[in-house]
């Protein structure tokens, strides 16, 4: 029996196929390799440039050395700058984690009129630029005084600014979050006597904890990291680390600018390890708890 | 019992509504106030009502100058980031798992780091003393040093470098919502991988695309600190116009008027966003 | 003072928009009994559960429970506890804390909440699993946790919101079995939801079937069984074969106007009728011939169900079946048959 004469019109050009993806495949490569480059570039000089010895901010480095380490560390300036970012985040975390929690449960539990307006109302200031914010604040409360003091130059205002930011965050993660809540759960702790506040300080909130920390690490990460807003909102005894980095920009190039790079990258990653301790130690409890494994 | 059902839901939204009202909400009306105020000497302002700063304004070559160099550094920037987004974002997507966690938290390393560290970076990058000029030196590619800080490209690729993991984020989850049998069955049959890329995921993607350089677009049109600092100095944006009148000349109603322009700006982007999101979701619904 | 009513439902009504889920439903229940509420999905049992629970809002009527108007009432004011479908354990708590929760709830001292957690535990066989987690338990044996869980408080009225309903068959036969057996040693007063009636005839002293809102009837399993109140209650109940007859001048015809040979005891009047009969009270051959009703029918085919065969039949348009124990075949494939009923067996509904 002979073969079919004609092949058919619809063959695959494999060879000229196989060419084709190869390229694709190389180019794709190539482009991973170059994001990568260019995402690392930032970060490996300025881990570079800390370490260096020498005074000035020049390629290539000749002598590395803690100096500037040790340098950051001496000097209260920047220390307190460390300090007052340190306070302020951790302020804004809470700030922002308790009303925008309040706030995305009422949004899940409730049904009430201009849910859609008041969600505009509540998001809207995470669209609008840092200056935009930091100008509104500074002008509106740059002359009040509360009790004695200027309110103008605080540190609590600059936590409630960094919470135009942050609070909105929370509340789309807690929302999102909520949405994943079993109701019936809730229901159960009713029915069992838990009146609304016990509810939901004994058995919703747990629930969703690991959404809590991660929106309350996601508001203390902003807030460590944000400095348009703080730079119209802090003085001298203020000011953040970021903002001290940006005056020192034009002025003092030194690897000191470097090791505030470095360190700060570092408290936000120390803060993400904790959090990642947590997420496994609780998850390391709830699977394994009290006992050998349950029986069919 | 009835009316604190009633009030429960405005008592646990109450802390969120105060501080985006009178933080946010507030300080806009102040400010659209004293945009009108007068300004006629050294003093911060004077109670009044003109319209001179905002006449000034589309009079001024300046602050013209600086929304047209905004914009144009906002698209290009985003349309870049876009790119770029697109591009890392679907080579992840088609890559196996093992690798996505790491890409995933190499995406992550800009948004956990502050941006002037991020400025501070490129700036030890781009000078003639930085790791470029030094690196194409030594490999003998140019004979002598180059500085490429302060200069347009350098605040180009700050810009990017900033908005790019947002973009990314997006459009990987965009790229997760769709079914990668499809590409199978397309491969199936007969098609090439770039008409694959043509005929089915471009469409299936268009939204995320368009959402993304909305995102991006609206986060670059505000930025100030990145283009001053890596740009030359005439890269004036509105952004830096805005801190300029308000802590440099200490002009209170003009900054307000600069930062009304381009409050407005923004939120008309962010109604036309919606808008396109809304017909392209009837489109495709 | 007469002794009252563990619970009582007078006139209640639940609306969604213009949807009525519970329509006029008025029930009392003593103390002790185990009343179960069955229905398809849409008849408003579930809904009726959840009003007395207090988790949906009451439009009409009163509910009271020990005597006590509760109509408003939130939840946690209530003298209720609920045993969900999923169970509803609280993941993060173990399952001595689920327990205890209830009893804290109510200010019970700590000493007397472990002493009564221990002993229920011992009850619902769960000893030993105090520490674990829900994560870390079966299905049944969570089912078995949220039993104890609610009744370790010692409700005036515990409420099943058809908790059997996830598991799978044997474990369903289990649980049942417990908690029949829990409700014979401890005697409390139970509403119980499911669409099963095996489930509900089993464990219940009393029956409420319900349709679309309303209950039709409300009685003892075996009253409910045997002499059912409504066309409704007769198909739900118990399974049964369905003969749409026309009636014209004592004769039967079927839907095409094809003659049917039906021979009726007692001949219907002139109109649209629905037959009714049981599949196991249909009988061929020699007790066919001396059955009240007969009809002629010719084999279709037949199906092995374990303990009996189910023999399909057609006369006409018609079509029924017959459920035999044992594997005499009645007759050759294809081949007609007498098929004969009695009265008793047979229920006519006019259309």
């Amino acid at each position: 029996m002979t073969e079919p004469a004609s092949v058919s019109a619809t063959a695959i050009p494999s060879a000229r196929g196989g060419l084709e993806h190869r390229l694709l495949k190389l180019l794709g490569a190539i482009f991973l390799v170059v994001i990568v480059f260019y995402i690392a570039v930032p970060i490996l000089v300025t881990v570079a440039m800390s370490f260096n010895d020498a005074q000035m901010i020049r390629f290539p480095i000749k002598a590395w050395s803690l100096r500037w380490y040790a340098d950051f560390a001496g000097s209260p300036q920047w220390m307190d700058a460390l300090k007052n970012s340190f306070v302020i985040a951790a302020g804004t975390a809470v700030i922002s984690t308790v009303s925008g929690v309040l706030a995305a449960w009422s949004f899940e539990r409730h049904a009430f009129a201009g849910k859609g307006f008041l969600y505009l109302v509540i998001m809207m200031p995470l669209f609008m630029p840092g200056v935009v914010l930091g100008l509104g604040v500074a002008m509106a409360f740059g002359g009040l005084q509360i009790g004695g003091t200027a309110v103008y130059g605080s540190r609590v205002l600059v936590m409630l600014a960094h919470s135009l930011w942050a609070m909105p965050l929370v509340f789309m993660l807690m929302e999102a979050t909520f949405r994943t809540l079993d109701m019936r759960v809730v229901e159960a702790s009713y029915d069992l006597g838990g009146r609304p506040l016990r509810t939901f300080l004994e058995i919703v909130l747990p629930s969703v904890s690991t959404g809590l920390v991660s929106s309350a690490l996601f508001a203390f990460v902003i807030s460590l990291n944000e400095f348009v807003m703080a730079l119209f909102l802090t003085t001298r005894d203020t000011q953040t680390l970021p903002v001290l980095m940006w005056l020192s920009l034009r002025s003092a190039g030194t690897p000191r600018l470097a090791v505030a790079a470095v360190i700060l990258a570092s408290v936000v990653m120390a803060s993400l390890a904790l959090v990642m301790v947590f997420y496994a130690w609780r998850l390391r409890r709830m699977r394994s708890g009290g006992g050998r494994a349950a029986a069919a | 019992m009835r009316t604190r059902d009633r009030l429960a839901p405005w008592l646990l939204m109450a802390p969120a509504l105060s501080i985006a009202v009178v933080f946010f909400g507030l300080p806009t009306l102040f400010m659209a106030r004293m945009s009108f105020n007068l300004r006629p000497d050294e003093r911060l302002y004077v109670p009044g009502f003109t319209f001179e700063h905002y006449a000034g304004l589309i009079s001024d070559p300046l602050f013209l100058a600086a929304i047209w160099t905004t914009v144009r550094l906002a698209v290009m920037a985003s349309l870049c980031t876009v790119l770029l987004g697109y591009g890392f974002a679907l080579l992840v997507w088609l890559k196996p798992a093992r690798w996505r966690l790491g890409f995933i938290a190499l995406a992550v390393c800009p948004l956990l780091i502050s941006e002037i560290s991020v400025i501070f970076g490129w700036w030890m990058f781009f000078p003639r003393n930085g790791l470029l000029s030094f690196a194409l030196v030594s490999s003998h590619l140019i004979d002598d040093k180059i500085s490429l800080l302060y200069t347009e490209f350098a605040a180009f690729v700050g810009l990017v470098y900033l908005s790019l993991p947002f973009c990314f984020f997006i459009l990987l989850s965009v790229f997760d919502g769709i079914d990668k049998s499809l590409l199978e069955a397309s491969a199936d049959l007969c098609a090439r991988p770039l008409t694959t890329a043509r005929e089915i995921l471009l469409p299936l993607t268009r939204t995320g695309l368009v959402v993304a350089f909305a995102q991006s677009f609206i986060w670059t049109i505000g930025s100030y600190a990145t283009p001053s600092a890596l740009g030359p100095d005439t890269l004036w944006t509105i952004g830096y116009l805005i801190q300029e009148q308000m802590l440099g000349k200490h002009n209170w109603p003009k900054a307000a008027a600069f930062s009304m322009v381009l409050t407005a700006g923004v939120a008309l982007l962010m109604v036309l966003m919606r808008r396109l999101m809304a017909q392209r979701k009837a489109f495709h619904a | 003072m007469p002794q009252g009513y563990a619970l009582e439902l007078r006139g209640v009504r639940r609306r969604f928009g213009s949807v009525v889920a519970v329509d006029d439903v008025t029930l009392e229940v003593e103390k002790g009994e185990f009343v179960t509420l069955l229905g398809p999905s849409g008849s408003g049992k579930t809904s009726t559960l959840r009003l007395i629970g207090g988790f949906e809002k009451l439009d009409g009527g009163h509910i009271l429970i020990d005597g006590q108007r509760v109509d408003h009432l939130p939840p946690y004011s209530r003298d209720t506890a609920t045993i969900f479908q999923s169970g509803a354990l609280f993941p993060h708590k173990t399952v001595a804390q689920n327990i205890a929760y209830g009893l804290r709830m109510r200010g019970v001292a700590e000493a007397e909440v472990a002493t009564r957690v221990h002993g229920i535990l011992d009850v619902v066989r769960l000893s030993g699993y105090a520490d674990r987690y829900p994560a870390q338990l079966s299905g049944g044996q969570k089912q078995r946790v949220a039993l104890a869980r609610s009744m370790v408080v010692q409700p005036a009225v515990l409420l099943f919101d058809e908790p059997l309903s996830a598991l799978d068959l044997s474990l369903r036969m289990q649980l049942r079995a417990e908690i029949k057996r829990l409700h014979d040693e401890i005697g409390f007063t139970g509403i119980f939801v499911t669409h099963d009636q095996g489930e509900a005839m089993a464990m219940s002293s009393r029956v409420a079937v319900m349709d679309r809102g309303r209950i039709r009837q409300i009685d003892t399993p075996e009253k409910v069984f045997h002499e059912p109140a409504d066309e409704f209650v007769f198909t739900f109940i118990g399974e049964s074969s369905c003969l749409p007859v026309r009636i014209a001048a004592g004769a039967a015809f079927d839907a095409s106007g094809a003659p049917v040979p039906l021979k009726l005891a007692r001949p219907l009047a002139d109109g649209e009728w629905r037959i009714h009969v049981r599949p196991f009270a249909l009988k061929f051959g020699e007790q066919a011939a001396r059955a009240e009703n007969r009809l002629t029918a010719t084999h279709s085919f037949v199906e092995f169900l374990g303990q009996f065969r189910r023999h399909h039949v057609r006369a006409g348009d018609l079509e029924l079946f017959v459920d035999v124990e044992g594997d005499e075949p009645p007759c050759a494939p294809g081949a007609s048959l007498e098929i004969g009923w009695n009265d008793a067996d047979m229920r006519a509904y006019r259309r």
